[in-house]
């Protein structure tokens, strides 16, 4: 066993070294990769998104909500809308967007402050159910064109980013919503990581923890769960705004729009690891992976797998993942990250740097 | 009402209290019923600054239930609670420890998940003021954490805890646990403490070191105590003043000798199996 200490030339040599292989990952992607798998890439980042900000609400501080599908419907409508009726540039939205969900997300926080558990989850699940039907709804067609959905709401001409080149067509296009992606998946990671390392972060795990024991350690309940709902919304919608952009269309029936986007939240952020900065991101990838090797399965109806899931007519991935899911909450309660963490404790131990001002005796 | 002191070299205090006639305390004709059961029936008493408080009583007294009124978990049926002249009726139960007061808790209320340092830092809340904004835009969220970090560390280090700092605080034992209890209400900078049961599980031993911790700690922070405990002998030995209670009524009050002899208290323990 290795033991290096926290802040110490070894720790950072070693987190140097994961942020540069990480970096040659994402920029070797885009430039080696054809451009659908580019895009799924770019899939598994809106996931992440999603799912990362559903860890502040859940993992990090015990709220069960079922309707993060609705945040990221809101974000992707909010988006459209902007784009379509009022000629905004698609850049923009994600800002508004942010700020609507985060409003939204502060009311459906409301119930939090009273109920929990189960009738939290009854209730979120109500708005995920009620989201679609809304946007369906008659009288609000003028806006959100029912059923129909909205469409084409892509960026007529990608930006130009000096950094980039030159991106031309569909090829171009798909490398640069795989920037655009990163950049928010890395912005929601900072927001959440700057969150959990923080006071307001450590009342959202004391939250969890013992609600009462919170409150009397001098947190505010009401503020504290309206507030990390609403961050929580906007961060979601950031990643509604990216499938729309990225698609180019959103309507009820839209992928994570519905219910079913909920249920994936949850189950990505749950292998991949609850209550860890880390865990939503894994989830993401390791959702996508399973999503495009199984995808076929349905059609093919060949081999174990086949066998086993060639009657589900869509991709079988979320039934895997939730097979998955059963057994990680027995092997790996903190998902993938808290057995790698475990894992690698075996090998690599940080010692933490000393707390207090006295010297360590 | 948030107190952003820079660290500070040891754990000490800063002396706030003013006008000295009036009590830290004053709990007048206060009455809660759950239902058809009077937890606490009409009592009053109060407590002076400075001073140790020991609150005792046989089972099902009634005394966790005090504590939870003054820590505003649970709303009385009617009565007063008054602190340094303010109505803390008034206040929420996220407002006193911004007030300068602090608990443990009886059956233990630790966020099992958080290392021990962790849980003081909670306990350090409203010794801070980073809030959902300046932690997203990093705005003194680092400076805040290592002054609240090395705050609970010297805290842990002063309870014997030190070595344990980074230990997740479910699983260890029962007795160590009680200890972080205090840590924990300590790192809020109280002027006004209120302990549930802290020799609970303790040896024999132990418990006469918990009761020189009290006092030490009494001193160090200039404290004023409420102390609930099942052993006498600790309680009589620390005390200023003892309050005894059964069905919720004050039974008597006076100092440890006084409360000691009172017949009705004796009774009241004959009768109960302590
Ligand atoms: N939340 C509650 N709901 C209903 N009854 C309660 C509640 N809390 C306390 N009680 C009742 O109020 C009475 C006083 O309980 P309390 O816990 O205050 O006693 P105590 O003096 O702390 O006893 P112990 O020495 O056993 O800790 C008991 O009869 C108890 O059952
Ligand atoms: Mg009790």
């Amino acid at each position: 066993m290795w033991k290096i200490h926290e802040g110490s030339a070894r720790h950072w040599m070693i987190r140097l070294l994961g942020v540069a292989v990480l970096a040659f990952v994402v920029v070797w992607i885009p430039t080696q990769m054809s451009s659908s798998r580019i895009g799924q890439v770019t899939d598994a980042f809106i996931l992440m998104i999603a799912a990362m900000s559903l860890n502040l609400v859940l993992g990090f501080t015990g709220q069960i909500s079922i309707g993060h599908s609705a945040f990221f419907g809101v974000g992707g409508y909010t988006a459209a809308i902007l784009i379509k009726d009022h000629g905004w540039s698609p850049g923009y939205t994600f800002y508004v967007a942010a700020v609507v969900a985060f409003v939204v997300g502060c009311v459906v926080a409301l119930p939090a402050l009273r109920i929990r558990g189960i009738y939290l989850a009854l209730v979120t699940l109500a708005v995920a159910v009620l989201f679609p039907t809304l946007v369906r709804w008659k009288k609000l067609a003028w806006l959100t064109e029912g059923s129909m959905g909205i469409d084409s709401v892509r960026y007529e001409d990608v930006p130009v980013w000096p950094i980039l080149g030159e991106l031309k067509g569909r090829e171009g296009r798909a490398v640069f919503m795989f920037w655009l992606g990163l950049i928010i998946v890395i912005v929601t990671y900072l927001v959440c990581r700057g969150i959990v390392k923080s006071r307001f972060g450590r009342a959202l795990v004391a939250i969890r923890d013992n609600e009462t024991a919170a409150a009397v350690m001098g947190v505010n309940l009401t503020t504290t769960k309206v507030l990390v709902f609403g961050v929580s919304a906007a961060l979601c919608a950031l990643a509604g705004v990216l499938s729309t952009l990225k698609s180019g269309v959103i309507t009820p029936d839209g992928q994570y729009v519905t219910l079913l986007g909920s249920i994936v939240f949850l189950l990505v952020m749950i292998v991949g690891g609850a209550g860890t900065l880390w865990g939503p991101i894994v989830g993401g990838l390791v959702y996508v992976l399973l999503d495009n090797t199984t995808r076929d399965i349905g059609t093919n109806d060949s081999g174990i797998l086949g066998t086993l899931f060639g009657w589900a007519d869509q991709s079988p991935a979320t039934l895997i993942l939730g097979l998955v899911l059963v057994i990680i909450m027995f092997a790996a309660p903190y998902g993938l990250v808290g057995l790698a963490k475990r894992l690698s404790r075996k090998v690599v131990v940080v010692i933490p740097r000393p707390a207090g001002t006295a010297k360590p005796s | 009402m948030a107190n952003p002191r820079g660290a500070t070299g040891t754990v000490e205090f800063v002396n706030t209290t003013d006008s000295a006639n009036v009590p830290l305390l004053d709990v007048s004709d206060v009455t809660v019923k759950f239902g058809g059961i009077v937890a606490l029936d009409g009592l009053s008493f109060s407590i002076d600054r400075g001073t140790i408080c020991g609150l005792i009583g046989p089972n099902g007294a009634g005394k966790t239930t005090m504590f939870n009124v003054v820590s505003r978990i649970y709303e009385p049926t009617s009565g007063t609670v008054k602190y340094e002249g303010r109505d803390l009726l008034a206040v929420p139960a996220h407002g006193i420890a911004h007030l300068g007061i602090a608990r443990t808790f009886q059956n233990l209320a630790l966020f099992p998940t958080m290392t021990l340092l962790e849980n003081v830092m909670v306990g350090a809340h409203s010794q801070g003021s980073v809030g959902v904004w300046r932690a997203i835009a990093r705005i003194g969220a680092a400076r805040e954490n290592r002054r609240i970090r090395d705050w609970s560390g010297d805290l842990l280090a002063q309870l014997g805890l030190a070595r344990f700092a980074h230990v997740p605080a479910a699983g260890l034992p029962f007795g160590t646990l009680k200890r972080l209890e205090i840590a924990r209400a300590l790192a809020a900078r109280p002027r006004f403490l209120l302990m549930d049961e802290p020799a609970a599980g303790l040896t024999h031993s132990e418990v006469d070191e918990l009761g020189d911790t009290v006092l030490q700690i009494r001193r160090d922070f200039d404290l004023t105590v409420l102390l609930v405990e099942h052993h006498m002998s600790m309680v009589m030995r620390i005390s200023d003043k003892v309050v005894a209670m059964e069905f919720g009524r004050k039974i008597s009050e006076g100092t440890p000798d006084q409360v000691r002899n009172d017949p009705k208290v004796v009774a009241a323990y004959l009768g109960a199996d302590a």
